[in-house]
């Protein structure tokens, strides 16, 4: 469902991404950890291209990010992004905000295009917030409308960069409830986060990087009882401990 | 002798309402005309084609880096020369709106780049493609850094306007210094010109104030 093959990104003369190889299978669970800096936001980034490449391919449900044939905003529709810092429109309520795709790249009407909305804010919980504005929801709350908005274009991917990472820790889980469902319900998805335990429960395939490189993969009980790379190993001691 | 000059003031009151009349219609045609210009130059320099951005930048910075009165000459007095004639009317509206787009643009591109990045980010994520991002996403949330200097900028172009009565254009400016020569009471002409341009630009201002609150208010 998502290739890397030998990909290479430079931030000027920083070399962000060093030929990457990674492979998410369809339905499958990839969590990417590692220290802050290692490149796995980038890396997520790359797989709408948010961030562009440099070298290598990218290919996402079939479609090369290289390909100059490709559309790549009918690849971002089926493509779910949510980010750590949510980025929901405040001009707009909660329902308009899962629904301004739909409208506009979908061309729903607007009756069928609210009962999509309803029907996605109710899967994340909070169907009884569609009227509010972002400024008037918690962390957690804003979170689960950027997923729910994530998913109404139905994508086949969902992609989350640190979907947790700017929450108060007492509105965390409720966003990675929601993110479990999903994952049971067969979504194919690419993480970038330090929850271990939501890893340990859902990851078909977990990722460490560090300095711009891919050091382990590996199935998640494998990765946290015996890891096979030092470096690995001590970031795990870091995070496992508090 | 004052009160005769009064008297002879208020009979002068429908040449300055003609007046009125002109400077509304000069600074109301290429207010409207220099905000459309100004918002397609400062959308289009906030996009990525290099050569557009320098080409927009000169234009800004030409129009921002020279009085308006010698603009005015350049295209009522120069142009001519190169065959460009225009009568008095139209190259006000023409200098006029050149002007106050390049100020607009910087308002308008001031705005744009004001909204975080991770708006269009987020909508570029969901497939929304260049337009959509901007009228759906990106611009209602500029506007909202827009409004206060762009009624502000109106206020500047109306006062500017005064310069079009060099060219002939008898608008309020124009009324005065003819008015003066047969009432020679300067504090009072030229009180009333005042009078006339505040009534105009006041509200204005109130309306910039106010947007400039309610931006405030929602925590800028």
């Amino acid at each position: 469902m998502i290739r890397f093959e030998k990909v290479n990104k430079w931030f000027g003369k920083h070399h962000v991404l060093q030929d990457i190889d990674f492979h998410v299978a369809a339905g499958d669970v990839a969590v990417i950890c590692g220290p802050s800096g290692s490149g796995k936001s980038t890396l997520i980034r790359c797989i709408n291209r948010l961030e562009p490449i440099q070298s290598g391919d990218i290919v996402v449900d079939g479609m090369s990010l290289t390909d100059r044939k490709t559309n790549i905003t009918r690849l971002r529709a089926e493509v779910g992004f949510v980010f750590q810092q949510f980025n929901l429109y405040p001009h707009m309520t909660a329902l308009e905000n899962v629904i301004l795709a739909p409208l506009k790249v979908r061309k729903m009407n607007r009756n069928e295009a609210d009962e999509l909305g309803r029907e996605l804010l109710e899967k994340v919980g909070i169907q009884e917030k569609a009227l509010a504005y972002p400024a008037q929801l918690s962390g957690g709350q804003q979170q689960r409308v950027a997923i729910a908005r994530g998913l109404a274009m139905r994508p086949k991917i969902m992609l989350f960069d640190e979907p947790t990472s700017a929450l108060d820790p007492e509105m965390i889980n409720e966003v990675l409830d929601v993110m479990r469902k999903l994952a049971f319900e067969g979504m194919t998805m690419a993480v970038v986060t330090h929850e271990m335990g939501f890893a340990r429960e859902v990851a078909n395939n977990m990722v460490f990087m560090d300095e711009g490189k891919i050091i382990e993969t590996g199935d998640p009980e494998q990765f946290y009882t015996h890891p096979e790379n030092e470096r690995t190993r001590l970031f795990l001691s870091k995070i496992l401990s508090h | 002798m004052w009160s005769f000059y009064f008297s002879q003031l208020t009979d002068s009151i429908p040449f300055f309402l003609k007046g009125l009349w002109m400077t509304f219609k000069i600074s109301g045609i290429s207010l409207v005309l220099g905000t459309v210009l100004g918002f397609c130059v400062g959308i289009a320099r906030a996009s990525k084609v290099k050569p557009l951005r320098y080409i927009l930048y000169v234009y800004v910075d030409f129009m921002r880096g020279t009085p308006y009165l010698v603009q005015i000459f350049i295209v009522f007095f120069i142009l001519p020369e190169w065959g460009i004639q225009l009568a008095a009317f139209p190259a006000a509206i023409f200098s006029l709106t050149l002007y106050a787009g390049a100020y607009i643009c910087e308002i308008v591109a001031g705005g744009i780049e004001a909204v975080d990045a991770g708006q269009t980010e987020a909508a570029m994520a969901t497939g929304l493609n260049r337009f959509q991002r901007m009228r759906y996403v990106v611009m209602p949330q500029a506007m909202r850094t827009i409004l206060p200097p762009l009624v502000g900028q109106y206020v500047l172009l109306i006062k500017d306007s005064s310069i079009v009565s060099v060219i002939g254009l008898t608008d309020i400016t124009r009324v005065g210094w003819l008015t003066v020569q047969r009432i020679p009471e300067g504090i009072m002409v030229f009180g009333l010109v005042g009078i006339l341009y505040f009534s105009i630009c006041y509200p204005l201002i109130l309306l910039s104030n106010w947007f400039e609150r309610r931006l405030r208010a929602q925590g800028g």
